[in-house]
């Protein structure tokens, strides 16, 4: 554990612990930076030289983001494409996953291969023939579509998850199961789902944070302002250069990314597992 | 019921012709097992697959905007390749992938070796290093344009007090690449940490033992235990980020927008200015295969090391 390569000692650790504690500020400073930003008034935020903590804290700039009105609109974009996507995945990858870790069929590495072979097909490589055939089909600014698109970035590592959890379980349970009559689809549902449920929750959550997070699906496929998530508002703030306020802005960065920050908060430990998993190989 | 199941692959998921004892009544063919598959190929194939092969054939199509004129062979080829500007994409999408790779590398095994020193704080700490790596592109990249903001930002504030000129930063072509450099390294940097951490504290104690009973140091230590056992995982890691530098366009968007001069144009950035501008997708085409071509190539060592092939 943290002993490694250590000395034992607390005493010996203190150089350590100091160097930690650069490495925080280093990463952190530049967030606390962005946050006390938020709080300050648009005169202060430019003030030379800068104040690091506002003289005067205010959430005008907050009120300022939930007064507009397209902010709902925005909010509700971001969680109905994150989660449909989520949820999509899911769907489809539960089956498949589970199919992969208890069938055996002719095929199926071939299958298993190119669920792979997709994983490596990058986004930017397939903007411009999904947008020749969105547009030449008439389904550009479609949510549903979006949804599917972001939905299809994160089926691979889905269905690999649910495979690797699903392998996990001894067989032998499922078995006894179907000796008391219980069918596959029972099985899956009442047995697998809730063993696996720490491996379900580690791949939504980092899924979530993805598709919550994505910009260029939503702004080149759904260019349509309606259309749009908070990710889309935002950089659009920074195209609009004249207009800019950077304490608006910060406070909008905050709430933008406040669903992964309390997702993050929360779920820590699953994230970390998701982000971890099949990485460490001896 | 047990009957019609097809048999449990027990290990790999991944092997299975021969394996199976499905000898009731001789093998019979089903389709069930592929139904299980069916819905997430069909997405797959849909949105990923079918895509891929329409860039392909794109890129031999002479275009007009987002208009078809006729096959042109490998015209658009030719025209891209012999561009000086395609090759400076390239050299400038190589620099950014190879300095922020070194910088995330170098500070994230850093910031392992430190924090897995530094007792519970450390294990604290870590946890808060790691979170901006969950804050979107977009995000990361307007916090820092306001950070590097030449009239307000407290960065150019600092430089003037160390007495240094800060200049244009973020619209000095010379200086807006390594500035997005930095910025990358210093997003992507926890995210090695966590996976050097993880590595780290899967090696046996006992080798460490084994060493200071040799007399050796922690230098000993480091390079010849702790190095050696995390380098497969360091070598996947640096693999996976690599492929998000390569196709990472939100950051240069945000912050840049390519500029000043084409010095933040990468490969990624030239496919996504192409797609959204639409003078010529047939040229737009090749850079994305080319994108691909290098992507799929990462993607199969990363496969061949980590031997994750089929699930």
């Amino acid at each position: 554990m943290s002993a490694a390569m250590s000395s034992g000692r607390p005493s010996g650790r203190f150089p350590a612990i100091l160097l930690s504690f650069v490495f925080a500020v280093i990463v952190l400073g530049p967030v606390a930076w962005a946050l006390a930003t938020s709080f300050k008034t648009e005169v202060e935020a430019v003030a030379v030289p800068p104040t690091l903590w506002p003289s005067t804290a205010t959430l005008e700039n907050y009120l300022k983001v939930f007064r507009d009105q397209s902010f709902l609109r925005d909010f509700w974009n971001s969680v109905a494409y994150s989660v449909g996507a989520v949820a999509l995945a899911l769907l489809v990858g539960i089956p498949a996953g589970y199919a992969a870790a208890r069938f055996s069929f002719k095929g199926k590495r071939a299958l298993m291969l190119t669920i792979l072979a997709t994983s490596m097909v990058p986004g930017v490589a397939l903007l411009v023939p999904t947008f020749y055939l969105l547009d030449s089909i008439g389904l550009l600014n479609s949510g549903i579509v979006v949804t599917i698109i972001l939905s299809a970035r994160i089926i691979p590592q889905t269905v690999w998850f649910i495979a690797n959890f699903v392998e996990a379980v001894p067989v032998e349970i499922e078995d006894s199961a179907f000796m008391d009559g219980a069918n596959r689809f029972q099985i899956i549902w009442n047995l697998i789902l809730p063993l696996i449920r720490p491996g379900i929750a580690a791949v939504a959550t980092i899924g979530i944070v993805t598709t919550w997070n994505d910009y260029i699906t939503v702004a080149v496929f759904a260019p349509d302002v309606a259309k749009r998530t908070l990710q889309v508002a935002l950089v659009n703030q920074v195209f609009d250069a004249v207009g800019i306020s950077w304490s608006y802005m910060m406070a909008f960065v905050v709430i933008a990314s406040m669903p992964v920050i309390l997702m993050f908060g929360l779920v820590q430990k699953w994230f970390i597992s998701g982000l971890t998993a099949g990485a460490v190989k001896g | 019921m047990l009957a019609s199941r097809t048999q449990a692959a027990t290990t790999s998921p991944g092997v299975g012709v021969g394996d199976t004892p499905d000898t009731h009544n001789g093998v019979r063919f089903s389709w069930i097992p592929y139904l299980w598959f069916a819905p997430a190929i069909l997405v797959l194939f849909l949105i990923t697959l079918y895509p891929t092969f329409f860039v392909g054939w794109l890129s031999f199509q002479k275009t007009r905007y987002y208009e078809l004129t006729g096959f042109v062979g490998l015209a658009n080829y030719a025209e891209v390749l012999s561009s000086s500007a395609f090759w400076n994409t390239v050299f400038v999408s190589l620099t950014y992938v190879v300095g922020s790779l070194t910088g995330a590398v170098v500070l994230g095994m850093a910031a392992a070796l430190v924090l897995n020193n530094a007792g519970p704080t450390g294990s604290v700490l870590r946890v808060f290093i790691l979170f901006p790596w969950t804050l979107s592109m977009s995000v990361v990249g307007s916090i820092w344009l306001w950070l590097l903001n030449p009239s307000f930002g407290p960065i150019p504030y600092l430089m003037q007090v160390i007495g240094l000129e800060p200049g244009l930063m973020l619209g000095d072509p010379g200086l807006a690449l390594p500035l997005i450099i930095i910025v990358t390294a210093w997003w992507s940097f926890p995210y090695v940490m966590v996976m050097a951490t993880a590595a780290m504290q899967s090696i046996p104690q006992e080798l460490y033992e084994a060493v200071e009973i040799d007399g050796g140091g922690a230098l000993v230590k480091f390079r010849y235990v702790t190095l050696t056992h995390i380098l497969p995982t360091l070598g996947s890691t640096a693999l996976t980020l690599s492929i998000m530098y390569l196709t990472l366009m939100t950051l240069i968007i945000v912050m840049t927008g390519g500029g000043p001069l084409g010095s933040t144009t990468t490969l990624s950035f030239e496919a996504f200015r192409g797609t959204v501008q639409a003078v010529n997708i047939g040229p737009t085409a090749v850079v994305s295969i080319v994108v691909l071509l290098i992507n799929v190539a990462l993607g199969v060592v990363y496969t061949r090391l980590t031997g994750r092939v089929t699930g």
